[in-house]
């Protein structure tokens, strides 16, 4: 667990942003305006939801791999349930939130009824929750009321209300983790189940909770991108079971488990939004940008030892 | 380490391996009672030629995760031989070409996941995966998103056509098969990586190299996905860049149906291929059955839960 001293990975990821912010400026003068930074705030919204749960997950020493077919059924629940009647959207809305907090708690009941790795866990329920997307919509479906959008592109006082709360569910996220008793117990858990166990801690409630607030992440992001793209579709959440990963190692959170933290995260999808930002900017193709991505994946992950961890 | 590495082959059957080949044996029976044209020869050719593929990559990946790692790049590695096979004039003398560089490819990309998950310390989750973007992005940007060009005959013949009902690319994988079972359980090798994926710190204690072991094994596991990409590009004639997408979890999930702990030791290669077999006589099953497609896709989420809760049970 890291109290006190700044954790060598926030770091890395910090100096890699204001590396890349540094680089920006240099290279375009249009890239550094404010203008296109909020836009930047905008655009890591989605990324920085998906990875707030998994990093829940991840601290716990789990996995969280079926939020992408989580993602695309409530993105078709969503748009679907609403299909354009305005009346609808408050009840659909807290609908699927409770819907995706209860799938994800059935995957973390799982793990601890099972005791079967939360990596098969989650594979195996995001097959079973991709089938069931595909039952029910094979192409978009529904629609949402005009005014919708403004949870993807609102803007208040030229500030984008997305990009916003982003930022003060983040902050809210990591006061939870670092002052309540559950949120210590995360990190416990996750730094050393036996020893969590024999402490008396609630493990089982704690990964229980960890998955549940995963699932409701996940509904957050499928709102949020059924309000982007005015529908869902079946395969509206498929890149973010794997995407999702990016930001939470890039910030500094460790698979093992029991070390990193939210803010990482948050700075992590910064640092992807930036960096697709600037590669559009210098007219990089979208398929190179998949290289740089991955080559910063590498970098972020490999700069850096884990001494814990043991071979393989 | 397990003791599963020290018994015999006789006792390792009736011991560890049992459950998933007589599951093997009820699901055939089952299907076949139930929906007879699942055992008329044409659909027992067209499913063992949908195994094949499968298969191979399941070899590679078995060996990896019996070190406790995982392989999420082989479905990339099989796309990239597949644009290979494609890249050159589509005539049979380019196919010696093609081996070449599509095993070139595969020695590389193996030994950039081995290199990092050993002397970086990088969990391979991580690094295959970020291999894997790595490639992805490198290949769109080779084939300008479009890769146009044909198979030659050879690889087609290899891919899609049989010897008195049995398909060549069966043949081929139970070649791999048998030797990649050898090198496991009979040599040198195959002892070391059980033991290190039994117990990292055990095996370095005796003084075994573990990063060449876990180099070694990622680079069978990239070999054995390129050979399979260019099966597969024989076998659906056309190319596209994401040929072999979903096989990166479907052979994880066969290495677990068939009995590979994912945490590493315990596990046969003959247990993966069954489980490789399960997976494939379960999605032809649901077909002849007439449930829609998805249902492909759900069947497959419970039944890997299940096998991975029965083992997990069981030890």
């Amino acid at each position: 667990m890291t109290t006190g001293r700044l954790p060598t990975g926030l770091i890395a990821v910090t100096s890699l942003l204001l590396l890349l912010l540094a680089l920006g400026a240099a290279l375009s003068h249009s890239f550094i305006q404010p203008g296109n930074l909020l836009n930047v705030l905008e655009q890591a919204t989605d990324l920085a939801i998906v990875g707030l749960g998994q990093t829940v997950v991840v601290l716990t020493g789990g996995i969280d791999l079926s939020v992408g077919s989580l993602i695309s059924l409530l993105a078709v629940l969503t748009s679907g349930l609403i299909d354009s009647d305005a009346s609808m959207v408050l009840p659909v809305v807290a609908g699927v939130i409770v819907l995706g907090a209860l799938l994800g708690a059935i995957n973390g009941l799982t793990v601890v009824w099972l005791r079967v790795h939360p990596l098969i866990v989650t594979l195996g329920s995001g097959a079973v929750l991709q089938g069931i997307t595909l039952l029910y919509a094979k192409g978009p479906v529904g629609g949402v009321p005009d005014g919708f959008d403004f949870l993807a592109y609102g803007r208040v006082l030229g500030l984008p209300v997305a990009g916003v709360a982003v930022l003060l569910v983040f902050v809210i996220a990591a006061l939870l983790l670092r002052l309540t008793p559950f949120g210590r117990y995360v990190y416990a858990v996750g730094d050393d189940p036996v020893a969590a166990s024999l402490m008396g801690l609630p493990r089982r409630r704690v990964l229980v909770v960890a998955y549940a607030v995963s699932g409701a992440c996940s509904a957050l992001a499928a709102i949020y991108l059924v309000a982007r793209f005015g529908s869902g579709q079946p395969y509206t959440g498929a890149n973010y079971t794997l995407a999702s990963i990016t930001p939470v190692v890039v910030g500094g959170t460790v698979l093992a488990g029991g070390r990193g933290g939210v803010m990482g995260t948050l700075l992590g999808a910064y640092l992807v939004a930036v960096l697709n930002n600037l590669l559009n900017f210098l007219d990089v193709s979208s398929q190179m940008q998949l290289v740089v991505q991955g080559l910063i994946i590498i970098l972020a992950v490999s700069v850096v030892i884990d001494k814990r961890r043991v071979v393989a | 380490m397990s003791a599963a590495a020290i018994r015999t082959p006789v006792q390792r059957l009736l011991q560890g391996g049992t459950p998933i080949y007589l599951f093997l044996v009820v699901l055939i029976v089952v299907a076949g009672v139930a929906a007879p044209a699942f055992l008329s020869a044409g659909n027992v050719s067209n499913m063992l030629q949908q195994l094949a593929p499968l298969g191979i990559v399941v070899i590679g990946q078995t060996f990896v995760i019996l070190l406790g790692g995982l392989d999420l790049s082989v479905a990339s590695v099989m796309a990239t031989a597949a644009v290979a096979a494609t890249s050159f004039s589509g005539r049979d003398r380019d196919v010696p070409a093609i081996i070449g560089v599509t095993l070139a490819i595969g020695v590389l990309v193996g030994l950039a996941n081995g290199l990092l998950v050993a002397k970086r310390r990088v969990s391979p989750f991580l690094a295959t995966l970020a291999v894997m973007v790595v490639l992805q992005g490198l290949r769109f940007t080779w084939t300008h998103g479009a890769p146009s060009g044909n198979v030659p005959g050879l690889l087609r013949a290899l891919g899609s056509q049989t010897w008195h009902g049995l398909p060549y690319a069966l043949m081929l994988m139970l070649v791999l098969g048998a030797g990649a079972a050898v090198l496991l359980h009979r040599a040198t090798f195959g002892r070391r990586v059980y033991l290190v994926g039994g117990g990292p710190v055990m095996a370095r204690l005796v003084g075994i190299d573990t990063d060449r072991i876990t180099i070694a094994v990622y680079v069978i596991s990239a070999v054995m996905a390129a050979i399979a990409g260019l099966v597969l590009s024989g076998y659906v004639g056309i190319v596209d860049n994401f040929v072999g997408r979903g096989f990166e979890l479907d052979s994880i999930v066969a290495a677990v149906i068939g009995g590979v702990a994912l945490s590493g030791g315990r596990g046969t290669i003959g247990g993966a291929l069954a489980g490789a077999a399960v997976l494939i006589a379960i999605f032809n099953a649901v077909l002849l059955f007439g449930l829609p497609v998805q249902a492909q896709i759900i069947i497959k989420g419970v039944v890997i839960v299940a096998a991975a809760a029965f083992y997990v049970k069981r030890h």
